[in-house]
């Protein structure tokens, strides 16, 4: 069912999406979880909803999403919402149409193809957004699939069918740092002070580190530049020293003096926490040496009766 | 069969290279006893041999030389000889044969004695300490230098050892005589809080039983406590011997006694105490220390008003710390400034103390050096701890004591703990 696809269309997914969706699958499933306990694991309830964005040219941007109820009795989803929905976006957002529908699951399934059709007639050709929701810590990429409709001849029959297409990710500043937020909350294995701790500094340095790797990478140049191995660039040369021209250039006393201050009590604070561990491990010497070559020592517990 | 000259050729030869070296040790350990042996004859000898190429044979024949009774006359030439050889011999060959040099050096300490010129014996032991320094390991040598010293009180060159950490130690009474005599060097010096930490050191050194260092130790201890500190408490730290506790207070009363008097704080009782007791201070060489606790008192009084007042005038703190003049109350703050015990300005137009805080705003690049370098020190302390506690907690001695402690069955297992481990 699912092949490259053909169209030529390029996909831009928004994170806030793919956030949108697997929140929207997570309430549900503890919302059912909770009710039923005990008993076989209920199989994950599947989630349905639209997705909206801007179509330019050949260029299908998704920027959001909502929730949408599927009336399985109809097997549709609730058309009147829908209309509601889009006319409350239109409002706030002009430019952004119904692109598509999404939906949790390992694959794509038949009862979906009359769902697209379904959305056929708000958008000619809809695209369909799965999500995976099943952890697979081996996986390295997103679990989320985009397929497209088809019209492919298959016994002799034209049949619309679902193909794969592919997609990138695209961020606004704003959803950067949500999304930044979103990962550091939870570490994976919950852990306490100490990790969460570990994981922040660990954080810290990477990035100290890939500053200074960049920042070395200038000055080589640079330095290249001046011998006269590579020739001037002057464009380039004016964004450096517009870079540099940004960066917080404060010399003050006032500056100096609290910087160092900060900088004293860290490492105070270090030196105290080195000096509790010392002190605790020469305590627990003691205490050994004592047992051991003290003769007269007084011995909590029973002693034996010589 | 050995002679002697033999024996040089040998020394001649081999004392170029580290494996014609370790030949020749083994050549010269064989030989050991046919040295002491001919004791006597073996000064023309040490001509013929240069103490900074032949470092080690020089060493055992020398050791030899004087390994039996010496007399004066003997001595004389020997003192000359043994500051040329320990002035000028290669660090590397002693070290190869460590306790012969230090009997070397305690023979040269006794004849320096003999001669009663101490101050001759500092430099030659001084450069032996640091040839045969082999990274904090105390040996014999460092309590004769420091006994040296201090008769011949040149209290600086002896300061100059005492700043090394110290980790292991040959003989536990080495120890004791290091920190004995170091405590009273540093009083010597001044330095009351390294003196402190080394008398320290000796008290709650593990003893198995009481000894007289220990005592002297003690009372020197409570002395510099009041000095430095303005109080001594007499609970013992519990890592103290069991022997020291039991036996010290006894053995001291009359110094617990003075303690108790100098936290009363009033001067002239303790000066009644000093003054009845003075010869027992006297018999003990604690007198000059003594009245170093007098004058430290007024101190401890001024620097308690220093937390009571912002301002005082001179008069006032003479009355505070009956002292007999104003002018004699400038004297004492004026030199307290000096020290660095208090921080205060003197107006001298209307003879108005005021009282500051201390200055140290912990924001220059000196103290993050020093906080630093303090804990690089701390991480390498903690290492040799762990390393340590790993080590005492497999000694077969503390498991049996141990095992011996916990209950027969344990909660969770059902087999009784070994009462004794056989390694």
């Amino acid at each position: 069912m699912a092949s490259s696809s053909s169209s030529g269309l390029t996909f831009k997914l928004h994170p806030l999406v793919i956030v949108n969706i697997s929140d929207h699958y997570t309430r549900v499933k503890s919302q059912t979880n909770g009710c039923s306990d005990g008993g076989p694991p209920s199989p994950p309830p599947r989630v349905y909803g639209c997705v909206i964005g801007v179509q330019r040219g050949r260029t299908v941007e998704i920027f959001n999403s909502f929730e949408l109820l599927y009336d399985p009795v109809t097997q549709s989803l609730d058309r009147a919402f829908i209309e509601k929905k889009q006319e409350l976006y239109k409002k706030v957002f002009p430019h952004f149409y119904i692109l598509g529908w999404y939906s949790t699951g390992s694959d794509a399934e038949e009862s979906d193809m009359q769902i697209h059709k379904a959305l056929m007639d708000i958008n000619e050709s809809p695209v369909y957004v799965l999500l995976n929701p099943s952890i697979n810590p081996a996986q390295k990429d997103l679990p989320v699939t985009i397929y497209e409709s088809e019209l492919h001849v298959i016994d002799g029959i034209p049949q619309l069918i679902f193909v794969c297409s592919s997609y990138t990710i695209e961020t606004v500043e704003a959803e950067r740092i949500s999304v930044d937020h979103v990962a550091h909350l939870k570490p994976s294995d919950g852990g306490s002070a100490a990790t969460q701790l570990a994981a922040h500094l660990t954080g810290i340095h990477s990035a100290i580190k890939m500053l200074n790797s960049r920042i070395r990478v200038l000055h080589h140049y640079l330095v290249a530049m001046q011998k006269g191995e590579i020739p001037c660039e002057n464009s380039l040369l004016r964004q450096v020293s517009s870079l540099l021209r940004r960066l917080p250039a404060i010399e003050s006393e006032k500056f100096q003096d609290d910087f160092l201050m900060e900088y004293n009590d860290t490492l105070l604070i270090a030196y105290l926490a080195m000096f509790t561990n010392c002190s605790s491990t020469m305590n627990e010497l003691v205490d050994k040496f004592n047992t051991a070559y003290d003769r007269h020592s007084r011995r909590g517990g029973r002693t034996a009766f010589i | 069969m050995y002679t002697v000259e033999s024996l040089v050729a040998q020394i001649q030869g081999l004392s170029s290279s580290a494996g014609d070296l370790s030949l020749l040790l083994t050549h010269l350990k064989q030989a050991d006893e046919f040295l002491h042996n001919e004791s006597t004859r073996l000064f023309p000898f040490l001509e013929q041999l240069d103490p900074t190429l032949h470092s080690l044979g020089y060493l055992y024949i020398l050791e030899a030389s004087t390994s039996g009774p010496v007399t004066n006359e003997q001595a004389r030439r020997l003192v000359l000889l043994i500051s040329r050889f320990l002035t000028s011999c290669v660090a590397d060959q002693i070290r190869l044969a460590p306790e012969k040099f230090i009997a070397v050096c305690k023979s040269f300490k006794d004849q320096v004695l003999m001669l009663e010129a101490p101050i001759r014996g500092v430099v030659p032991l001084l450069e032996a300490v640091k040839k045969l320094r082999s990274s904090e390991h105390l040996t014999t040598l460092h309590p004769d230098f420091l006994q040296i010293c201090l008769l011949a009180k040149c209290y600086k060159t002896g300061f100059s050892i005492l700043e090394d950490d110290i980790f292991e130690v040959d003989q536990p009474r080495d120890f004791y005589l290091y920190c004995y005599y170091g405590g009273m060097i540093c009083i010597g010096q001044k330095r009351f809080q390294k003196a402190l930490e080394l008398l320290h050191n000796v008290v709650t050194a593990p003893m198995s039983s009481i000894n007289a260092i220990a005592v002297e130790a003690f009372k020197k201890y409570v002395l510099v406590s009041l000095i430095y500190n303005g109080q001594f408490s007499t609970s013992l730290p519990k890592y103290t011997s069991s022997a020291a506790q039991r036996n010290l207070k006894t053995l001291c009363q009359l110094y617990i006694e003075l303690a108790n008097t100098y936290s009363i704080g009033k001067i002239s009782e303790l000066e009644t105490y000093i003054q009845t007791n003075r010869e027992k201070f006297d018999s003990d060489n604690n007198l000059g220390l003594v009245k170093q606790v007098v004058s430290s008192m007024y101190k401890r009084n001024i620097q308690r008003l220093t937390q009571t007042y912002l301002t005082l005038s001179l008069q006032d703190i003479a009355n505070t710390v009956q002292l007999s003049s104003p002018k004699e109350a400038e004297m004492h703050v004026l030199q307290m400034i000096q020290d660095g015990e208090i921080y205060a300005t003197i107006n001298q137009r209307d003879g108005m103390v005021r009282f500051l805080e201390d200055p140290e705003q912990y924001k220059t690049c000196e103290m993050i050096e020093h906080i630093d370098s303090s804990i690089q020190r701390i991480m390498t302390l903690s290492k040799k701890l762990t390393a340590m506690d790993e080590l005492i907690s497999c000694d077969p001695l503390y498991l049996a004591k141990v095992g011996r402690e916990r209950q027969r069955f344990d909660f969770d297992d059902f087999d009784s703990v070994p009462q004794k481990f056989n390694i």
